[in-house]
């Protein structure tokens, strides 16, 4: 029974994971970029809700303060950092976001030290008793929520005039430019829905399980596995591999103990490298070099 | 028969980019690969240069398989490439860049660097061989392009599209360069769109469209062709200029 | 010329300063600082064979700098053994893990590499600090007292000083040896162009192991020289991702890729460091990292070839006006 808990936990994690690791796949898919401080971003999300309940404003303002807080550094970080070192050498467009990342992480530190911290209680505190599984209710917001905007993302991308014409960019950025698509509002337009995603996943774990600063470099971790395991830039694939990683995961910090869980997900990584780098949705071809 | 390829097809998913096609080059010849854009002859290049792998068909050099070979082992087998659009070592300087060529075949330092010297001044970029790769042209890149991939001692030069861009002067240095290399004893294989370039360099063409090939033959001969004429200008101008005399 | 003249008022330098610094009041204090410098050298020029001369920028040294500084205090805690014994057995560890970590990834583009040294430091870094054998979160420490000659255990800094400057010597003589020999060229040509470098007969993936073995071996002899040196290490100070970035930090912002980059990153960013230390106090070393990410965007945004570069672009320039300069005196005085 216990092991059916720690599973449904995982699945609700899970699904924040494909969240925000859905952002991350769609840079890489779209510019063959990795954003090294894509965990930053969903630490940063995580502290606006804080700030925003410093505020006295009820949670259901934290998903959208975060939202667009983060949507606006997105395109600023591309505007201004990521669109001119996409040209240079590869050393530098990993350095780029490592540096934002080291940035990012190490001013949350200094502003609001390292401990860890829970948001104040609120409507959405109290475990609910689902048949036998205990279930608190912000985990279970957090993470009905977080499938939905996930799925949202998705058909955003598949089935709107938007998504088709960022996906355009993805696919052909030459031939997207001829039929009157700018690759640059495109690119800057993924980035500020990249960073979103993020943001909203970070609100939201944020609700629910207690945070701290350090948090960016592990969620930054766990979407290199999700993304590589769900496949090169494909958002239906990190949605698949977010709930799978959440659930090993979950089931590992059972089994095995909870020091472990980060070994045996970085040792899936490892894994997926070696045995199957394209993913489980990937087609291959993008992943050699 | 230097290169023999014999119905190599190459499918991308359900898309059959290039479908049985077939050349055999000996020892000695320029042969010419052309048709309109789309028709395959870049595909078959690129199997050629062992940048893909066909799907189907075969491919050997020297009495080696070498269908499914890297492009590594094509290089050491004696198969040079150029790319279309100069893959230069921008920061190296040009006699750097020709050096990692003449390292194949030449183990040490100086040996290299006296193939590099010696490949520099065949192809005339003898006195800027201290500057930098950036500092050239398009034709000078192009030139630099064939210089590394001379240093590497190919018995097989695959050329692409190296004459595209290039001011009318530029082509006629170009075609003096290719004439020179051949008279190496080198073999080659030009992929070009640019015609005056085929008629004078091609002792033999043949022609894609569509991913197949329709022709081959002496370029002046082939130029006549009705299906050659039909592939280049479509949709039954040939037939129509024959109706109208 | 001119770069003669440069390396040697460099090592001539680098040779003299601990004498020089002896004469101040925090001679000490400053000769410390020194060994500190020329290991972060070394650790630099390490981490610059594979990721400035072959472009294949490893985020995850800390693993060979860590796994040099473990082996050595093992064979200490476990054998009795001195660290020194260790070290080549380091080595040997560090080059199989680099083996190990990139037959899988270097036949994927570059950022699968990266993300898997992160993911495999961060790995071990976990495991180490759980495992009781080696030291768990405690860590390990070396002899105390030296007992023999050969423990190297010294009061002043000074003796590691110059056994690192040996050190730091050897390495840019590997370095410089290897980047005008045909592997050195491979190298630069996988980075300046993997396609057009494999056209060529270039054994990529080959050349990338070698060279992420050769660099994982180096920055193992700069972890046991740092483990030797303070006696002790942790998940912390021996595998922690900040090393790592120190390590790129200091290559990029020299200039990577080029031979004394790593030195002259090294030069500017240890002083910086200590600098910062000593004004923000203990919390100093979260704005240390503020300011190196500030520094590794800016590097990254406007000049990716570091000082370097800066001086190729600005030095022709300045001797220009130099030499005007002397032109109009000669015309004055004549």
């Amino acid at each position: 029974m216990i092991l059916l808990q720690a599973a449904v936990g995982g699945l609700l994690l899970g699904a924040v994971y494909a969240l925000f690791s859905s952002g991350l796949t769609l840079i890489w898919g779209m510019m063959n970029f990795i954003n090294f401080a894509h965990g930053e971003f969903v630490m940063l999300g995580m502290y606006v809700a804080l700030l925003v309940s410093w505020v006295n404003l009820g949670p259901e303002v934290f998903g959208p303060a975060a939202a667009v807080a983060l949507m606006l550094l997105g395109v600023i970080v591309y505007m201004g950092l990521i669109k001119h070192v996409m040209r240079g050498p590869m050393l530098s467009q990993i350095l780029s976001t490592f540096g934002l990342a080291l940035l990012l992480r190490y001013s949350a530190f200094y502003i609001f030290k390292s401990d860890f911290r829970t948001l104040p209680d609120t409507a959405l505190s109290g475990t609910l008793n689902l048949g036998g599984i205990y279930v608190s209710r912000a985990q279970l917001l957090a993470g009905l929520l977080a499938a939905v905007l996930a799925l949202g993302m998705h058909v955003l991308l598949t089935r709107t005039a938007l998504g088709s014409r960022l996906l355009a960019v993805a696919e052909d950025r030459n031939a997207a430019m001829l039929m009157g698509i700018h690759p640059d509002r495109m690119q800057a337009l993924a980035w500020g829905l990249s960073a979103a995603s993020a943001g909203i996943a970070g609100a939201l774990m944020a609700i629910a399980y207690p945070f701290s600063p350090s948090v960016g470099e592990t969620f930054a971790l766990t979407a290199f596995v999700v993304v590589s395991l769900g496949g090169f830039g494909s958002v239906p694939g990190a949605m698949i591999a977010g709930f799978i990683i959440g659930l090993v995961e979950a089931l590992a910090g059972y089994l095995i103990g909870p020091i472990y869980k980060d070994v045996v997900v970085y040792g899936l990584f490892v894994g997926v490298l070696w045995i199957r780098p394209q993913g489980l949705l990937g087609t291959g071809s993008e992943s050699r070099s | 028969m230097l290169l023999e390829a014999q119905n190599v097809s190459c499918a991308f998913g359900s898309l059959l980019a290039l479908s049985e096609a077939n050349l055999s080059v000996g020892q000695g010849e320029i042969v010419g690969l052309i048709g309109p854009n789309g028709a395959g002859k870049s595909t078959f290049f690129n199997c050629l240069a062992g940048d893909l792998k066909p799907t189907g068909g075969s491919i050997r050099f020297n009495d080696v398989d070498v269908t499914r070979a890297t492009a590594e082992q094509h290089a050491l087998l004696g198969i040079g490439r150029t790319f279309q659009v100069p893959a230069t070592f921008e920061d190296m300087t040009i006699l750097d860049n020709v050096m990692v060529g003449a390292f194949l075949r030449h183990h040490r330092r100086a040996d290299a660097h006296a193939k590099a010297m010696e490949v520099l001044r065949l192809t005339g970029l003898e006195a800027q061989a201290d500057l930098g790769a950036r500092s050239l042209g398009t034709p000078g890149r192009k030139r630099l392009e064939i210089a590394r991939v001379l240093a590497a001692d190919p018995k097989l030069m695959l050329l692409d599209e190296a004459l595209a861009g290039l001011t009318p002067a530029e082509i006629q240095r170009a075609i003096e360069l290719v004439r020179r290399i051949h008279a190496l004893g080198i073999t080659i294989v030009i992929v070009e769109h640019i015609m005056e370039v085929i008629l004078t360099l091609a002792q033999r063409v043949l022609v894609f469209n569509q991913g197949r090939t329709i022709a081959q033959g002496k370029p002046s001969d082939v130029v006549k062709d009705p299906q050659v004429i039909e592939a280049y200008l479509g949709h039954g101008r040939h037939a129509r200029r024959e109706r109208r005399g | 010329m001119r770069r003669r003249w440069g390396s040697i008022v460099l090592w001539g330098g680098l040779l003299v300063y601990p004498w020089v610094v002896s004469f101040t009041d925090s001679g000490d204090f400053l000769q410390d600082v020194g060994a500190t410098l020329v290991l972060s050298a070394i650790g630099a020029c390490a981490w610059n064979i594979v990721g400035g001369y072959a472009g294949q920028v490893s985020v995850g040294h800390a693993i060979f700098f860590g796994t040099g500084a473990y082996v050595p205090l093992l064979a200490y805690e476990l054998f009795e053994a001195p660290p020194l014994i260790g070290v080549p057995f380091g080595i040997v560890v560090a080059v199989t893990m680099a083996a190990l970590i990139g037959l899988p990834t270097f036949r994927l583009q570059g950022h699968y590499f990266s993300m898997a040294t992160i993911a495999v430091a961060e790995l071990i870094r976990l495991v180490v600090g759980n495992w009781d054998l080696l030291g768990a979160a405690i860590g390990i420490q070396g002899p105390a007292t030296p007992r023999v000659w050969w423990d190297l255990i010294f009061r002043s800094a000074v003796p590691y000083y110059y056994i690192f400057l040996a050190v730091l010597a050897l390495t840019v003589y590997i370095t410089w040896a290897m980047a005008g020999s045909r592997f050195g060229y491979y190298l630069r040509a996988i980075r300046a162009g993997e396609r057009a470098a494999r056209s060529l007969g270039v054994p990529v993936r080959r050349t990338k192991l070698m060279a992420f073995m050769l660099s994982a071996a180096l920055t193992s002899v700069a972890g046991s020289l740092y483990a030797i040196k303070v006696g002790f290490v942790n998940p912390e100070s021996g595998l922690g991702i900040l090393i790592s970035v120190q390590m790129i930090i200091t290559a990029a912002l020299g200039g990577a890729g080029t031979l004394y980059g790593p030195i002259i990153g090294a030069i500017i960013l240890v002083p910086l460091q200590s600098a910062t230390n000593t004004w923000f106090g203990g919390s100093g070393s979260g704005l240390t990292y503020i300011l190196y990410g500030g520094i590794i965007m800016l590097l990254a945004r406007f000049e990716p070839g570091g000082f370097v570069e800066l001086w190729n672009q600005v030095s022709p320039r300045l001797w220009r006006l130099l030499r005007v300069r002397a032109k109009t005196e000669r015309a004055r005085a004549a």
